[in-house]
């Protein structure tokens, strides 16, 4: 028989230790991502959850009061405000403007500029400031070159025969200034991505095809662009979540005019909120946003998987 | 260790005491929307005055961008961070009023027998008074006046605006002719601009209410639309005309700045007179003209509130006493046109300019007088939104005006 002392003097002696390895490890990761992690929560989640919580309430900015109004914010957007299906709309057609356009020069400008050549770095750069340059800069500069009859692009179609339209204020052509100069602002960031897709393509590919007798076309249309699909597929979707949710372009080109032509949904979420003080609204509307923007993403996967497949 | 402990207890005491010492000092916090150098010069001066008085008080001028600046005060209230004091414009006095975030000084002016609260003029406290609270003193009584290029009038051999008032031939049929003989829109000058540039966007009523008012009409009176009535609309049909008939006007989607020497005139209010420091062209203040309903004066008003949520309220209020105090008053009214009545009678005010020409502060002192203040209402950000796009229908050559003008007005009548 085994006196109590000497079982718990042996229990001792076999006691795991307080921390594992594994244990001890899982709480030095912790601890070295919980940086990350609690800006993640405080500053994402936390609000995107509080997000929802306020789009369930008529809240006021200015006098602080907030009263339950469940999805009422929704219905009224939805089915009752005259202005959002066309904000919308605007939305889609800058999206469905933009993103095309930019990839499509970004693909181009990507395959001059992929190959060492004299010259090509310097381009790169060219092309690539003005992602780096200031929006309000850029804004302050095209806006007095698109001014009406004074302005130098005007001016300069003008010398052709052109007469051209006052850009940022007729309605007809401000969505398109807005969108093209988007476009030339932010299509170095495409074509730096796909310089590096393109510099990761093997050269043996092309070397056997040009052996074979194919045709640059051929190259391109069956080597390059398959093997750029991963690209694609990365950009398109940065690209088209990025001009559902554009603010500072427009705000600073023709601040959602004229005759709201630009007004695209994140303008009107900010004008709501931050103009008419109506943060429960406009806390409505970015969860509609947040959901089409999730919607068009899922579909530009599956649509790209299927392809795929 | 003991080094260590001690170190990090006095880093959490003063982390926690330390702003409870600041707001025991009680420094004021006031937030405008100049960024003038000048301007904000002479706030200092004032709040020296104040600091000498009030020992141990600090008062700082926090400048928000005009564009910004509703917005900007805005979040701070919602923030928790309001500012004891601020500016507020005529065109937010009613929203800020009905949702309570303003705090009532009238108690403590009227209160105070030496700030002689009666002797601010019961129109200019229209909008910021309500029953017997006072939730504002304006700091600010500012009219419209026509600024013009005087070497741009004496090259075209043109009698000047002020000579054609002298003359009683200053309308705005007059200013019309004027505009189309002085513009040259191909080498970039034009005859008149709209307000700051920004009459066709961010400020349309102050650069349609001088024309409407002229002729007869107004914006709203008693939540009624009056954009439609026939002298409104005969009022934009006439300024459409200058802009796409004449050419005089710095047309929509152009920059042409009258303060860079752009334009030959233009409608705006005397605190601009800073930008004219360094022109290099001649140039003067005449009164609005007139218009089929006479001399039609318009006022722009800015006031100085103390916020509800504010901890130091009986100090700001103290702080705006002082500021709008005769003598503060008689020291902003180089910049900014007072509503006290006796500096406005005053010689200090027609000669405390020392750019303006005394006989010029003699006009902007009559446009205060006679002046109606522009267009305020309890729900104007949303009316501004739903009439804007509305009216940059009108900034097109092929406008049907009286069309436009009645959109507008459906555009607005719910929030009316």
């Amino acid at each position: 028989m085994i006196s109590p002392d000497t079982k718990s003097a042996t229990a001792r002696k076999t006691r795991a230790p307080l921390l594992t390895l594994r244990r001890r490890e899982a709480m030095e990761a912790w601890l070295f991502l919980s940086p990350t992690v609690i800006g993640f929560v405080v500053f994402f989640l936390g609000p995107l959850i509080a997000v929802f919580g306020y789009s369930l309430t008529e809240w006021n900015l200015l006098t602080q009061r907030a009263t339950w109004v469940g999805l009422e914010n929704y219905t009224d957007a939805l089915g009752n405000n005259p202005d959002f299906w066309p904000v919308l709309s605007n939305s889609l057609i800058f999206a469905v403007g933009l993103v095309p356009m930019n990839m499509a020069l970004a693909l181009c400008l990507a395959l001059s500029l992929s190959r060492p050549a004299f010259g090509n770095v310097f381009f790169r750069v060219v092309f690539f400031a003005p992602v780096v340059t200031s929006a309000v800069a850029w804004a302050i500069v095209w806006k007095f070159l698109l001014q009406g009859e004074a302005g130098a692009v005007n001016q300069m179609l003008a010398t052709v025969g052109i007469d051209g339209p006052n850009w940022l204020r007729e309605p007809d052509w401000a969505m398109f200034a807005v969108i093209f100069t988007r476009v030339i602002k932010m299509v170095g960031l495409n074509m730096i991505l796909y310089i590096a897709a393109l510099q990761s393509v093997p050269r043996d590919y092309e070397a056997a095809a040009v052996l074979e007798g194919a045709s640059r076309w051929q190259i391109f249309k069956w080597i390059i662009w398959p093997l750029l699909a991963p690209t694609t597929l990365v950009i398109m979707v940065v690209t088209t979540i990025g001009s559902l949710k554009i603010f500072d372009h427009i705000f600073l080109m023709t601040g959602g005019g004229p005759e709201n032509g630009t007004l695209v949904l994140a303008f009107y979420v900010y004008q709501q909120a931050f103009e008419f003080f109506d943060v429960g609204y406009a806390s409505a509307l970015a969860v509609i946003m947040f959901v089409v923007i999730l919607a068009l993403t899922l579909l530009q996967v599956a649509l790209r998987n299927r392809n795929a497949s | 260790m003991k080094h260590t402990v001690n170190l990090a207890a006095l880093t959490l005491s003063a982390a926690f005491i330390l702003p409870g010492v600041a707001a025991n000092a009680q420094d004021l916090r006031v937030t405008v929307w100049t960024g003038s150098d000048a301007h904000l010069a002479m706030l200092n001066g004032i709040a020296d005055g104040f600091v000498a008085e009030n020992p141990g008080t600090t008062v700082t001028f926090e400048t928000i961008p005009f564009s910004e600046y509703t917005r900007g005060l805005t979040l701070q209230l919602a923030g928790g961070n309001p500012p004891d004091v601020g500016w507020l414009l005529e065109s937010d006095a009613p929203t800020f009023v009905s949702a309570g975030v303003l705090a009532d000084i009238g108690p403590a002016l009227r209160g105070d027998a030496s700030y002689d609260y009666a002797d601010f003029a019961e129109p200019a406290m229209g909008l910021w008074v309500d029953g017997e609270a006072v939730y504002g003193v304006p700091f600010s009584t500012s009219p419209f006046m026509l600024y013009y290029n005087a070497t741009a009038f004496a090259e075209a051999g043109l009698p000047t605006p002020n000579e054609l008032a002298t003359d009683g031939n200053w309308t705005w049929d007059s200013l019309r002719s004027s505009a189309a003989t002085l513009s040259d829109g191909t080498n970039g000058f034009w005859g008149f601009e709209g307000k700051d540039g920004q009459g066709y966007d961010s400020r349309i009523l102050h650069a349609m209410m001088p024309l409407i008012r002229a002729y007869g009409g107004d914006a709203w009176t008693d939540g009624q639309c009056g954009f439609t009535s026939a002298e409104s609309v005969a009022a934009m049909e006439m300024y459409h005309a200058m802009i796409f008939e004449d050419g005089s006007v710095v047309p929509p989607g152009e920059i042409g700045d009258f303060f860079a020497g752009d334009a030959a005139m233009t409608i705006n209010q005397i605190s601009r007179v800073t930008r004219l420091a360094e022109a290099d062209f001649d140039w003067g203040i005449a009164p609005l003209p007139a218009g089929p309903a006479g001399q039609a004066d318009v006022i722009g008003q800015a006031a100085l509130v103390v916020f509800e949520q504010g901890e130091n309220r009986d100090l700001a209020t103290a702080l705006i006493a002082h500021m709008t105090s005769s003598v503060g008053v008689e020291t902003m009214a180089e910049f900014f046109p007072p509503a006290r009545s006796s500096v406005l009678a005053s010689d200090v005010f027609t000669q405390g300019n020392p750019v303006i020409a005394p006989e010029q502060m003699m006009l902007v002192r009559a446009a205060i007088e006679n002046g109606i203040v522009l267009p305020a209402h309890q729900n104007y950000p949303q009316i501004f939104a739903a009439m804007r796009p509305r009216v940059d229908a009108l900034w097109q050559a092929d406008a049907d005006v009286s069309a436009v003008m009645a959109s507008v007005c459906d555009a607005i009548a719910g929030d009316l």
